[in-house]
């Protein structure tokens, strides 16, 4: 069943003064089926953060439109949850009033908010930190807070934008595989932005690939690995086929836009 | 409009607001305009204050003892920052006293003050002096121990001496420290003016403030008190430009 | 034993020890007349007197209820005032330079006004409290605002906040620790203010104390209460620190 809907998407920045306007997102499509992990890459500056603010309405798109199982989305709500490559933790709540954020914004009962919450920690693995402050914690540790408050509302779509991306390498596969163990539990759908070929493959059903500024949806690639994933099978075959093709389209993309020259941009 | 043309002009409109509801209810009765006064009244009450020269006469008065005290707090402040900076057995022992200075009403000591000093300008300027010393030199003091030490050790590493070291790279480096604490000092100078003229003398812009007071004459109060908050303002305004002006090296 | 002393601190009070010795020595001595410089026995002997007489308490309570009425409502209208000058640039553009001129201005200039409109007693001093303390708490507050981060903000709308939620859950928690340090500044201002205006006009007060024995030319007195006052700006400020560690624990930054 189709979940998700991007239709005709398009974001333009008015001109600043003596310069053109911007085209970040250029008309872009996409349909998502309930329960499917799609992940996104792309060149730097191809908007595909963009695009999550755009699902998520923190950002209004210049055209187009978005619906959740057929209903057009207007506003920021907790039917699509978001986890962000800085955290955005509130320094002064510990781990246990950081997760219960959003379920304050819709107005649960404290009771069932720390239990709810309490939940979602114990998921994560931080039962026993929930009395923690964010600066007390490792980048790992407060990336699975923003997971937990995420799951916390009990979105239909978890929209993740580079959510590991200011984590070392290391940290970031275990991330990666503790993510796939979550979401085989309730197989929420969600999508995924990150600039990590392996970590793209390895996750997804589906990689989306777009095309550098502005961005438009290139290729769309099924991943037919099977589930659930071990970090071994980062090293079969099937995988180093995916990761070559993955690695000529976007090599191919960096060098239209020019961007190889220019180095990388911003994100 | 600009951003920066909309800002003046709602600044600009907002004291025109104040000014003009101030009079609609000094006319109407709705506040007592002989206690409370009213704008035409100040303006009324400027122009004779100006005509007779009083006003030209506590101006300059005030400005004298300002210069001096300041002037004096700038060299001390800078001295003894510098002093306690660069040798921690002075740091050490003279701390717990520019902390009493900075942290207790020194205007209580007035009587002292004017026994030793007489009523009237010595008063005023060293109570001037006590309140604006000790901010220039506390920000000294940390300028000096922001100082980077990569640059000392450049200055010795050619050969440079004590002497090169204080005024080739602290006291430069203190710079910026300096004139933070010098702004401070700005301010508080001219408090400590208003507060002297107002204890300890028979001259100046403070102490027709309380002459007026004294005669129930609001509107003339608001004459040197305007002219006051006006100093306070180009001071502080004056400071800002010079300081960003010997501040260019910085990026 | 063996313990490390601190040597600023070994310093710093053999320097301050040092001193008492030589005043005192000056001072009982009359190599300077002692009623312009006092010496400690005498200042010591004469707060016992202050205190044992209820002269100081009753006078120190006078102060402190002026400050306490003038600095309450001055901490809500400033926090208020901080957050409409920060959140709407026409209120900003409106009072902020009127602000600012009352920033720079030295306050205690308006206090004869303030006594021509609001008495002798101490309504004038609380309002000289008020005055003081509400101008560095609304810039300070502003400063706080706009330092909020925006991911705090961005987390909010996220999940769906409202204007008010973001407002209390992301902004005022945010910018509690500059209004804090803005607090300490309002303290300073306040206590020097209301001592000054009670040593112009009042009929009860430290200040007022102040200036009765000044008069009489009595240096030790004058000590004691300059102490009395200074004490009671440390312990305010000393008080507001534990407020803020209690209120902002994850400051405690890594």
């Amino acid at each position: 069943m189709t979940q998700l809907v991007v239709q005709g998407l398009r974001l333009e920045y008015p001109a600043a003064r003596g310069g053109a306007p911007f085209l970040a997102l250029s008309d872009v499509d996409l349909a998502v089926e309930k329960g499917e992990f799609v992940t996104i890459v792309g060149p730097s500056g191809c908007g595909k953060s963009t695009m999550l603010m755009l699902i998520a309405a923190l950002l209004r798109p210049t055209r187009g439109a978005v619906s959740l199982n057929g209903q057009p989305v207007a506003a920021p709500g907790p039917d699509r949850a978001l986890v962000f490559q800085d955290f955005a933790l509130l320094p002064w709540r510990n781990v246990l009033k950081n997760v219960e954020l959003g379920l304050e914004m819709q107005g649960v009962a404290a009771a069932k908010r720390t239990d709810i919450a309490r939940k979602n920690i114990d998921m994560v693995g931080l039962r026993a930190f929930e009395r923690h402050y964010p600066h007390q914690l490792s980048g790992g540790m407060r990336q699975r807070v923003g997971i937990a408050r995420a799951l916390s509302v009990d979105p239909e779509v978890l929209l993740m934008d580079e959510p590991f991306g200011a984590l070392d390498a290391q940290i970031r596969q275990v991330m990666g595989s503790e993510l796939l163990h979550i979401w085989e539990r309730d197989r929420k759908t969600i999508l995924f932005v990150t600039h990590d070929i392996d970590e793209a493959i390895y996750l997804a059903d589906r990689i989306v690939v777009m095309s550098a500024s502005p961005g438009r949806v290139v290729q769309q690639i099924k991943v037919d690995l099977p589930r659930p994933r071990g970090l071994s099978i980062r090293t079969s075959a099937k995988f180093n086929e995916y990761r070559e093709t993955l690695w000529n389209l976007l090599e191919e993309q960096v060098r239209q836009s020019g961007s190889w020259a220019r180095g990388e941009g911003g994100a | 409009m600009s951003e920066r043309a909309q800002s003046l002009v709602l600044g600009v409109l907002g004291f025109a607001l104040l000014i003009a509801a101030w009079e609609i209810c000094a006319r109407n009765g709705l506040v007592n305009p002989v206690v409370v006064s009213s704008p035409s009244r100040i303006a009324a009450a400027f122009a004779r204050q100006w005509a007779s020269g009083d006003l030209a006469t506590d101006l300059a008065t005030s400005a004298v003892e300002f210069a001096v005290g300041f002037g004096a707090a700038m060299v001390a402040g800078v001295a003894i920052g510098l002093a306690m900076g660069l040798n921690r057995f002075v740091e050490y022992a003279v701390d717990p006293f520019v902390w009493f200075v900075y942290a207790s009403p020194l205007i209580a000591f007035y009587p002292l003050l004017i026994v030793w000093l007489g009523f009237g300008f010595a008063t005023v300027v060293t109570v001037a002096f006590l309140l604006s010393f000790v901010s220039i030199a506390v920000n000294t003091l940390a300028g000096v121990h922001a100082v980077d030490p990569s640059h000392m050790r450049a200055v010795l590493a050619f050969g440079g001496g004590k002497r090169d070291l204080v005024f080739k790279v602290v006291l430069p480096a203190s710079v910026p420290h300096i004139l933070a604490g010098a702004r401070i000092g700005l301010g508080r100078a001219l408090h400590g003016v208003v507060l002297g003229e107002m204890f300890g003398s028979n001259d100046g812009l403070g102490y027709s403030i309380t002459r007026y007071a004294a005669q129930l004459k609001t509107a003339d109060v608001f004459v040197p008190l305007i002219t006051l908050v006006v100093l306070g303002v180009a001071i502080n305004q004056a400071s800002g430009l010079l300081e960003a002006r010997l501040l260019r090296w910085r990026a | 034993m063996g313990a490390f002393v601190n040597p600023r601190w070994l310093v710093g009070s053999a320097a301050v020890a040092a001193f008492l010795v030589v005043w005192q020595i000056v001072g009982a001595n009359e190599i300077i007349r002692s009623d312009l410089v006092s010496y400690p026995t005498e200042i010591a002997a004469s707060a016992r007197e202050l205190a044992a007489s209820g002269e100081l308490g009753a006078n120190a309570l006078a102060t402190l209820r002026e400050f306490a009425e003038g600095f309450a409502p001055a901490i809500v209208v400033g926090v208020l005032l901080g957050l409409g000058f920060a959140l709407s640039k026409i209120v900003r553009n409106l009072f902020e330079p009127l602000f600012v001129a009352m920033y720079t201005a030295p306050l205690i200039a308006f206090v004869p006004l303030l006594v021509v409109w609001f008495g002798v007693g101490s309504t004038s001093k609380s309002v000289t409290t008020f005055l003081a303390a509400v101008v560095p708490i609304a810039i300070n507050t502003t400063t706080g605002v706009r330092e909020t981060q925006e991911s705090w903000i961005r987390a909010c709308r996220a999940f769906g906040a409202t204007r008010a939620q973001i407002v209390a859950k992301a902004i005022l928690p945010g910018a509690l620790p500059v209004v804090m340090a803005g607090l300490r500044l309002a303290v300073g201002r306040a206590i020097v203010g209301v001592v000054a205006a009670e040593m112009y006009v009042s009929t009860l007060g430290v200040g007022r104390l102040i200036q009765t024995y000044s008069t009489a030319g009595r240096a030790a007195e004058i000590f004691v209460l300059v102490g009395v006052v200074a004490g009671f700006g440390f312990v305010c400020v000393g008080l507001l620190r534990v407020l803020e560690n209690r209120l902002a624990p994850w400051r405690a930054r890594a």
